[in-house]
């Protein structure tokens, strides 16, 4: 019985060790992004608005930052931070708000991208 | 290849940006009093077009950041040879370097890379461990050969094209570094936008010398060098150009036009006028610092987005990013 057991706890382990590598690896892949964004809702001054309590948030919300007029028709249209569209946002940001302001973000893998909105989307 | 190339001429006298005066209708040539033609390109083959530079032969390098090619972009034939640079590629900035090359700052790939100009083969030199995602910016050679580059991840690199040794090195106040510069003397300086400051780096050691501009958290973009190796920073956050005169260590200052402007990017062309680009009035905007007047150039299409200008003598060019479209501004010299 012991023996049959084996294959589970290493998997479930190694399942375990995949979830705490992705934990980790989230925050270092969001340093890339802190040239421009904070998750501090009063540090002010940055090139891109906050990036705190994204999820369902409204595209183009944070308080006191000047969007481009993109994300203001974003805005207006009730558009809504999700998984889905955050992913697609940081694989081609004007593909899902053209003429937005934002560069893409460089050097991201599939599995950066899926770590990094699933973190941010918790903060 | 070109699809169809439209001619739009657009000027203002700019005291007041709500005299921004356009004709209706392309013209391609110059009328009474004006100065300047403007020309776009279509060229939807480089999704995303970025950063610019004159490949010395007519031609212009155009980064397809999107789509991950470099373009070369000829004017005269319409024609843009588009040139993979490899998986997940995502091009920022390009120079023409000392040996006819393109160097791009190839942030996809987290590596320089080097085109040669006439086979058109791409060369990677990759960033060393530890140093991923470095979100790679802007690439300037010095008088020595050297290649330095920026990285917004807070990094500022050294590439020895010869032996491909590459140095790395942490810049003051961790993430931001994002345009550079070299001025007619040598000397090699960066901007950091989440920094809020310029510095010279010491070619030498790799050692900064840090300066900030009078504006408190200006949000300093981009820089370029005028011939009396003036520095003119484009300030992202209070919507300013600003110059530092290393001489006498002075700044001077200017707000551009409108409501709320938001300076991306700088270019001083030869004859000292400086080349702007405002995100919030969708315009290039040109600043002549003898009689300390604005012209701007509103582009046709809504989200033009051009983050970068370069030029050779008597055109400036920019790549629309968000058009996909290359825009030339023609200074015509009086007859």
């Amino acid at each position: 019985m012991r023996a049959a057991l084996a294959p589970l706890i290493i998997f479930g382990l190694a399942l375990s060790g995949a979830a705490q590598a992705e934990g980790q690896a989230a925050p270092a892949v969001f340093k890339a992004c802190q040239s421009c964004h904070s998750l501090d809702p009063a540090k002010a001054g940055m090139a891109g608005p906050h990036l705190a309590a994204l999820n369902g948030r409204a595209l183009g919300s944070a308080e006191g930052f000047d969007y481009s007029p993109a994300f203001k028709a974003a805005k207006a249209q009730g558009l809504v931070w999700d998984r889905e569209r955050l992913l697609g946002y940081l694989a081609d940001p004007d593909e899902i708000v053209p003429g937005g302001w934002m560069s893409p973000p460089a050097g991201l893998s599939t599995a950066d991208r899926a770590a990094l909105a699933d973190y941010l989307l918790k903060q | 290849m070109l699809r169809r190339s439209f001619l739009k001429f657009g000027i203002a006298g700019l005291a007041a940006p709500n005299l921004i005066l356009r004709s209706a209708e392309a013209t391609g040539q110059t009328q009474p009093g004006n100065p300047f033609i403007v020309t776009y390109f279509e060229v939807p083959e480089i999704k995303g077009s970025r950063d610019v530079t004159d490949a010395g032969d007519g031609t212009i390098w155009v980064c397809g950041q999107r789509n991950g090619v470099l373009g070369r972009f000829d004017p005269r034939t319409s024609q843009t040879k588009v040139i993979p640079l490899g998986d997940g590629a995502a091009p920022h900035g390009v120079v023409r370097g000392p040996d006819g090359a393109a160097w791009v700052t190839e942030g996809g790939q987290n590596a320089i890379a080097r085109i040669d100009d006439r086979t058109h083969k791409v060369e990677l030199f990759k960033l060393p461990t530890g140093r991923e995602r470095a979100n790679l910016n802007t690439p300037v050679f010095d008088k020595a050969g050297m290649l330095w580059f920026t990285g917004q991840n807070g990094i500022v690199g050294r590439l020895d094209p010869k032996s491909g040794k590459m140095d790395i090195f942490d810049a003051p106040r961790g993430a931001g570094p994002y345009g550079m510069t070299r001025t007619p003397s040598g000397e090699i300086w960066f901007a950091s936008l989440a920094g809020n400051y310029i510095a010279r780096i010491n070619t030498q050691s790799g050692s900064f010398t840090v300066v900030d501009p009078p504006t408190e958290g200006q949000g300093a973009r981009r820089v370029w060098s005028d011939s009396k190796s003036r520095i003119w920073v484009s300030e992202w956050n209070s919507g300013q150009v600003s110059s530092f005169d290393s001489e006498s260590g002075s700044w001077k200052g200017w707000k551009l036009p409108g409501h709320k402007p938001r300076t991306y990017s700088v270019y001083v062309d030869d004859a000292d006028k400086v080349w702007l680009t405002d995100f919030a009035l969708n315009s290039i905007v040109r600043f002549d610092p003898l009689t300390e007047e604005f012209n701007s150039f509103p582009s046709d299409k809504p989200g033009a987005n051009v983050r970068q200008m370069d030029g050779r003598s008597g055109e400036a060019w920019g790549g629309e990013s968000g058009t996909n479209r290359l825009v030339r501004i023609q200074t015509v010299k009086p007859a």
